[in-house]
């Protein structure tokens, strides 16, 4: 298998021989650790927090794509508003309309991707925005906190207390809303980082096993072809 | 260098397209038997080698071996190509689907460049300076003109080519360096173990 070329200063390549093998384990090294590697794709991914929309861009693989410019269009391909990534990939904007939105991420180079946020999230998000509801006053909340209080103390009925405490159907709507939105936010953050976790190990064995069978389609065909 | 779906005009597209489908013809045409092997291996490389990042400069940049294939495949880079920018297309969402044909010809082009330009200093008996300086050339040529390449489509679609060339070009200078070097190391590897592969069938044998 191993020819050697007939001609030529042999040593001299014999040692460049050993560095290049060294130099291509490493990069074969570098291949099989591909889990971690990057490449070329982006990816955006938004969420609705209370009355601002967060998003967070990055390559495949997890690197965060700065500075990159995120467009917002609306239901019917209206540019709302748009902005630039900060050093972790997220830009952040109040929700401008209650319609459904699309988040475009154009990244430099010819990279696109884009993100739905459909109008039924945005729905509490924007209201509020629009002065719609209005968030319970301090007042209706520390008087909220008291009987409650009062209430677990005796075991009374929390409905009942609540009722009494003055606040609209609209208000606890509203703090639960905004307690969900805590509570959610890991969760959210979460998933924002595991969409798309780039090609895993499935993916490029498959591709290699394509082209291996393409390659032996090849030859059996230009062999067919000699035997004829 | 994989220019997503939606970005470019279809006049664009379809320009790639039938660039690419003019070289992919011209490759299958000219491969021999023994030449199938070498290609499945080589875009099976090129493949694997978007996988490959290299941690340097503002954007994500990856490994695109272009110059390797041009240098080695010639005119069969194109098949080559075409094959790896499929399979990463379907299984990594790189690039698209429509933009495979304008994707091919940025990546391509510049290998089947790379090989007449270059290529001379790899296939003849040469010092193994010869040899270095041409195969690093070729690594790190075919990847600038990809880069002009890709910054030249974004351009007819409308978005300024200086600055879209620029950006290009500058995000893959390091990649330019890291190829140059890897192609030089690959071309000496082969010269020495398998040198038919790199000398190709013109060259007489003595």
């Amino acid at each position: 298998m191993c020819h050697r070329t007939k001609k030529g200063p042999r040593p001299r390549i014999g040692i460049c021989g050993w560095w290049n093998i060294r130099l291509c384990s490493a990069v074969l090294a570098g291949m099989l650790m591909s889990g971690a590697a990057w490449a070329h794709k982006v990816n955006i991914f938004a969420w609705v927090e209370g009355d601002a929309v967060h998003t967070q861009s990055k390559f495949s693989g997890g690197k965060p794509a700065k500075n990159a410019l995120v467009v917002v269009y609306d239901d019917t391909g209206n540019e709302l508003l748009s902005g630039k990534t900060d050093d972790k990939g997220a830009f952040s904007f109040p929700a401008p309309k209650r319609t459904a939105l699309t988040v475009a991420l154009k990244a430099s180079m010819g990279h696109l991707a884009e993100w739905r946020i459909p109008a039924e999230e945005l729905a509490g998000a924007t209201s509020m925005a629009e002065g719609g509801v209005k968030r319970p006053s301090e007042a209706a909340l520390a008087s909220l906190d008291r009987p409650l209080a009062e209430g677990r103390h005796v075991g009374g009925d929390r409905t009942v207390v609540l009722a009494g405490a003055g606040v609209s159907r609209e208000e606890i709507k509203a703090l639960i809303d905004d307690a969900l939105d805590k509570k959610l936010a890991p969760v959210v953050r979460l998933l924002a980082e595991s969409v798309d976790r780039g090609p895993t190990v499935v993916d490029i064995v498959g591709g290699l096993g394509y082209i291996v069978g393409l390659a032996g389609v090849a030859l059996y065909a230009a062999n067919r072809g000699k035997g004829k | 260098m994989h220019i997503s779906e939606g970005v470019l005009s279809p006049s664009i597209l379809l320009a790639g397209a039938v660039v690419t489908a003019a070289g992919v013809a011209i490759g299958l045409k000219g491969m021999e038997q023994e030449e199938i092997p070498s290609t499945g291996i080589l875009s099976a490389a090129f493949f694997v080698g978007s996988l490959v990042h290299v941690p340097i400069g503002p954007a994500s940049v990856h490994l695109v071996l272009n110059g390797l294939l041009g240098l080695v495949l010639g005119w069969r880079a194109f098949p080559a190509i075409l094959v790896g920018l499929v399979l990463q297309g379907l299984l990594f969402q790189y690039g698209g689907i429509t933009t495979l044909g304008v994707n091919t010809m940025n990546m391509a082009l510049p290998a089947v460049a790379g090989y007449y330009l270059f290529g001379w200093g790899v296939r003849r008996p040469s010092s193994p300076w010869v040899l270095a300086v041409t195969a690093f050339g070729c690594g790190a040529c075919a990847i600038l003109l990809s880069g002009v390449m890709v910054g030249l489509s974004l351009y007819l679609t409308g978005e300024s080519f200086l600055l879209a060339a620029k950006l290009v070009i500058i995000a893959h200078l390091p990649v330019m360096a890291v190829e140059g070097a890897l192609t030089v190391a690959c071309a000496m590897f082969l010269k020495r173990v398998k040198p038919e592969l790199v000398e190709g069938r013109h060259v007489p044998q003595n």
